[in-house]
């Protein structure tokens, strides 16, 4: 099988956001091919270069979001017009009432579609998209009748910044990678996200029927809602309306769309997805480094609570600390580590805020008269001394808490569970979804719950012991990585076998031939493994690595 | 029964009410349900505290809350935003230094002789090229983004170089010269033009500021104009006034320094070249480069053409090709080479600016779409 895999800042580049990921998937399935079809985000990231590939990566084409190159064709009369009418259908989609359902979709997508055509056709749409006649064609939307009331409101620097955004959102739609020997060489296009990312996916499917298969961890409409606060409402309500529109287009044409979680699984059916398209897969971790410390609950300290993680205000650790205060009342032997580096200035802050707390709610105490003291709250980072990897993070503690207020996919408790460590958490985000019954979860900003659930740990070791095998257990049946990369082989034979690429071999007088591909062609994998004989290299058909960039 | 027991009372009656209460600037502000979902998500509420509220998902409770703002007044206007456009002052006088060096090489031309006039003018054109190259990256008159530089560069030298010394040589060549260099005075057969030179580089000053006029007045106005048509009505008397103020201000400048200098300087001559100029920078300020980039290219060749057919006029045979330059020269005198090509390029330039610059997607802040 041939895999076109579509990533947006991440995979081939270092350090980029779900590269690990991806990494891990493509040397997982070794025995198939991919294509890597990638969008850096910034310079810096085209500078910093690609995480070594390995050989079942058989080419890499990469394109720059962050900036486009004008390709200097100007249209004539009739591009232009054919243009502006485009322009306009998606303008006018755009403006369309919320409500309004499967019209509007078509409208969208045949909006989209011929902007597709038009530069695949002649090009420059890059200048075209940010030409005035793009600014007229959304006022002309926007002050038509009924359109909608927040659309209607739009003055021109609103118009402006939304012709400026669907210019950078469009940038895919100018590339050439849509050919018979780009992205129509392969079986299915994966794409590692929604939104822009998808887009190639889309053209794909549309230009060359190739299947489509979308991942998202993070849901990017959500995500959109939540990066432009500051705008004025007309532009926060047509760009909504673009992302929504460009995400049910995406749910419509793809075979399959596999949310990390609930949480982005209801967005996605929220947002249009048909529930027989979904597939929750959830994201793979490696259980390698805790194995060790999952085999030994002995190890762990009694009278020991830690928590873990990237200290921000959103973990809220005051409440933690409030309910430790109580914890304390009740068992005065018990010791808390907080366990993790700050993130950012506001992490920073937040983090002196929080040991000022400490200070303040736990005076230093020692053993003995004659003995120093120290404070029952520890603040300690994973670099320090006997800290080297997370899972001696958990390996030191009876119990792990949680007690963010706003979490994704939890990733600390995982690890945690791969530990064999009973968990307390707040009952945020995919917590419960991940815990699942092995482990007590309390609401979000309620100290006392909190306090009375780590104290009722704490007193029960066999329960804590039962618990911690328990969550082992089901992380290593849900949270490995092989689990990840097994469904998402699945997935990709199950499309393939359900709609498979037609490409009909046409004769030399364009007739096509019949028989011309066995059905043995059809089979995943190589099924003509490389022959024994021993072939001199000047004979080895090497392929050309069609890379824009080298290697 | 107490005030506390009532509270308590609507309070479990209508728990929403009081989450209207706390995320009322959330929900005053969002353009739909999703909006108000995502924001509720962020505060940490999920599905299990949207059952608190007999809702069946935070999707639902969101609708709820969304409907439940009252959405009939028209929000609140947007403050325009304070960007701060305003240059500093550094970059304000930088263009003045341009025309502070120029004068300072003219004057050391004219105190000069022999091999140290020559040090003298090559320092100064030096001098001057880095300076106008500092004026040109930063403030009002600088590009944006380096990248595709088109190469407008040596046209508008060339431009320059005629304006300082191609009236004398094309008349030299009318009358059978030139018959050696230029010996960097304002007579002699080969006569050097300093006071056109001069003024351009003193011109740099309101160029510089009546480009930072225009430019901000199109900001002000892309704010609180309506439409795109009003905008353009009201850019387009804002594109003249800025493009008349600059000539006034050319004018009043070459005046004064044919004033002072006492040498009869190539008024209309000038004052095209600095008109063509002008526009050419402006237009690429705006990312406009295309069209600059001919008109300055055509109007250089044809000044080359020009000088070109009274040299080749000379050759056996080709006696006709002098003509038109001739009886152009004889009519109007030299200048009227530069003051026709530049004042055509420039008259050019100048509609296609009203065309493009009063477009509102032209004055776009940061990014320049065409």
């Amino acid at each position: 099988m041939r895999i076109g895999l579509l990533t947006e800042g991440g995979y081939p580049y270092v350090g980029g956001e779900g590269g690990l990921w991806c990494d891990r998937l493509v040397r997982g399935l070794d025995r198939h091919e991919f294509d890597v079809y990638a969008f850096s985000s910034d310079e810096a990231q085209e500078d910093a270069g690609w995480v070594p590939l390995p050989p079942q990566v058989g080419r890499v084409r990469t394109a720059p979001l962050w900036t486009a190159e004008d390709d200097g064709v100007v249209y004539g009369r009739r591009a232009r017009r054919l243009f502006s009418e485009h322009y306009g259908e998606l303008a006018a989609a755009l403006c369309a009432p919320a409500d309004s359902s499967t019209t509007e979709a078509d409208r969208f997508a045949t909006a989209l579609h011929g902007l597709a055509e038009l530069a695949r056709d002649q090009g420059g749409l890059v200048a075209a998209l940010r030409s005035e006649t793009a600014v007229r064609a959304l006022e002309r939307a926007c002050r038509a009748p009924g359109a909608r009331r927040t659309a209607r409101e739009a003055r021109v620097p609103d118009l402006l910044a939304v012709a400026s955004h669907v210019e950078r959102a469009l940038r895919p739609l100018s590339l050439d990678w849509y050919q018979e020997d780009g992205l129509g060489v392969v079986d299915l296009c994966h794409a590692t996200a929604g939104g822009v990312t998808a887009l190639p996916g889309l053209l794909a499917h549309h230009f060359l029927g190739i299947p489509l298969l979308v991942t998202e961890y993070a849901v990017r409409l959500r995500t959109h809602y939540l990066t432009r606060p500051d705008s004025s409402p007309a532009v926060r309500s047509l760009l909504a309306a673009f992302h929504g529109r460009l995400a049910a287009e995406t749910y419509r044409r793809a075979t399959f769309v596999t949310p990390g979680d609930t949480h982005a699984r209801r967005w996605q059916e929220r947002c249009g997805a048909d529930r027989s398209k979904l597939r929750t897969v959830y994201p793979g971790m490696d259980a390698a480094p805790f194995a060790e410390v999952g085999e030994s609950p002995e190890s762990a300290d009694p009278h020991t609570l830690v928590w873990a993680g990237r200290v921000e205000p959103a973990k809220d650790l005051v409440s933690l600390l409030h309910a430790f205060a109580e914890i304390r009342t009740q068992e005065p032997k018990t010791r808390l580590r907080i366990i993790g580096g700050p993130t950012g200035p506001e992490g920073a802050a937040y983090l002196g805020h929080c040991k000022a707390l400490a200070a303040h709610l736990f005076p230093d105490e020692a053993d003995g008269p004659h003995a120093v003291g120290d404070n029952p709250v520890s603040f300690e980072e994973l670099s320090g001394p006997g800290l080297r990897t997370p899972a001696d993070a958990y390996a030191g503690a009876a119990v792990t808490v949680l007690s963010s207020v706003v979490e994704g996919f939890p990733a600390g408790l995982i690890e945690a569970m791969f530990c064999g460590r009973a968990t307390v958490s707040t009952d945020v985000g995919a917590v419960v979804e991940a815990i699942g019954g092995t482990g007590l979860v309390v609401p979000p900003r309620n100290p006392r719950a909190l306090a009375e659930a780590c104290v009722s740990l704490l007193r029960d070791p066999e329960r804590r012991a039962r618990l911690g095998a328990a969550a082992r257990a089901r992380a290593l049946e849900l949270f490995t990585v092989d689990q990840n990369i097994s469904a998402f082989l699945g997935l990709y034979l199950e499309i393939v076998a359900r709609t498979p690429v037609r490409r009909p071999l046409l004769g030399d007088t364009g007739t096509p031939l019949p028989f011309a591909a066995p059905a043995e062609a059809h089979l995943p994998g190589h099924w003509t493994e490389p022959t024994p004989r021993a072939v001199p290299t000047w004979a080895m058909d090497t392929p050309v690595p069609a890379t824009e960039t080298t290697r | 029964m107490t005030d506390l027991d009532e509270r308590n009372r609507t309070g479990a009656a209508d728990p929403v009410k009081a989450l209207l209460h706390r995320h009322n600037d959330l929900c005053l502000r969002a353009v739909d349900p999703l909006e108000i979902a995502a924001g509720l998500e962020a505060h940490g509420i999920t599905d299990r505290t949207a059952a608190r509220f007999r809702h069946r998902d935070v999707f639902s409770l969101a609708e709820e809350l969304y409907a439940r703002v009252p959405r009939d007044d028209p929000p609140p206007p947007t403050p325009p935003r304070t960007e701060n456009s305003r240059p500093s002052t550094p970059t304000l006088l930088l263009p003045l230094l341009p025309g502070a060096l120029c004068a300072a090489a003219v004057l050391a031309l004219h105190r000069t002789h022999g091999e140290n006039r020559l040090y003298a003018a090559a320092t100064g054109i030096l001098a001057v090229a880095l300076a106008l190259r500092a004026v040109l990256r930063r403030g009002p008159l600088s590009a944006p983004g380096h990248r595709h530089r088109p190469a407008t560069t040596p046209w508008a030298c060339w431009l320059i170089g005629y304006a300082l010394l191609g009236d004398g040589l094309l008349h030299a060549a009318i009358t059978g010269g030139p018959d050696g260099l230029p010996d960097g005075t304002d007579h002699g057969h080969w006569p050097l033009a300093a006071a056109p030179a001069l003024a351009l580089a003193l011109a740099c000053a309101p160029a510089a500021w009546t480009a930072h006029l225009f430019t901000a007045h199109a900001r002000r106005r892309l704010v609180s104009s309506r439409g795109l048509e009003d905008f353009s009505a009201s850019a387009r008397p804002a594109l003249f006034g800025a493009f008349a103020l600059f000539l006034g201000a050319l004018a009043a400048v070459l005046g004064m320094v044919s004033a002072v200098f006492d040498e009869p300087s190539a008024f209309a001559g000038t004052l095209a070249l600095g008109a063509l100029v002008f526009l050419a920078r402006l237009l690429t300020v705006h990312g406009f480069t295309h069209a600059p980039k001919v008109m300055l290219s055509v109007t250089a060749i044809a000044q080359a053409t020009a000088l070109a057919t009274v040299f080749a006029a000379r050759l056996p045979g080709l006696g006709a090709l002098s003509t038109p330059v001739e009886t152009l020269t004889t009519a109007w005198g030299p200048a009227a080479v530069p003051t026709l090509t530049c004042g055509a390029a420039a008259l050019v330039l100048l509609i296609h600016a009203s065309r493009t610059l009063t477009r509102a997607s032209a004055h776009l802040p940061g990014e320049h779409p065409r």
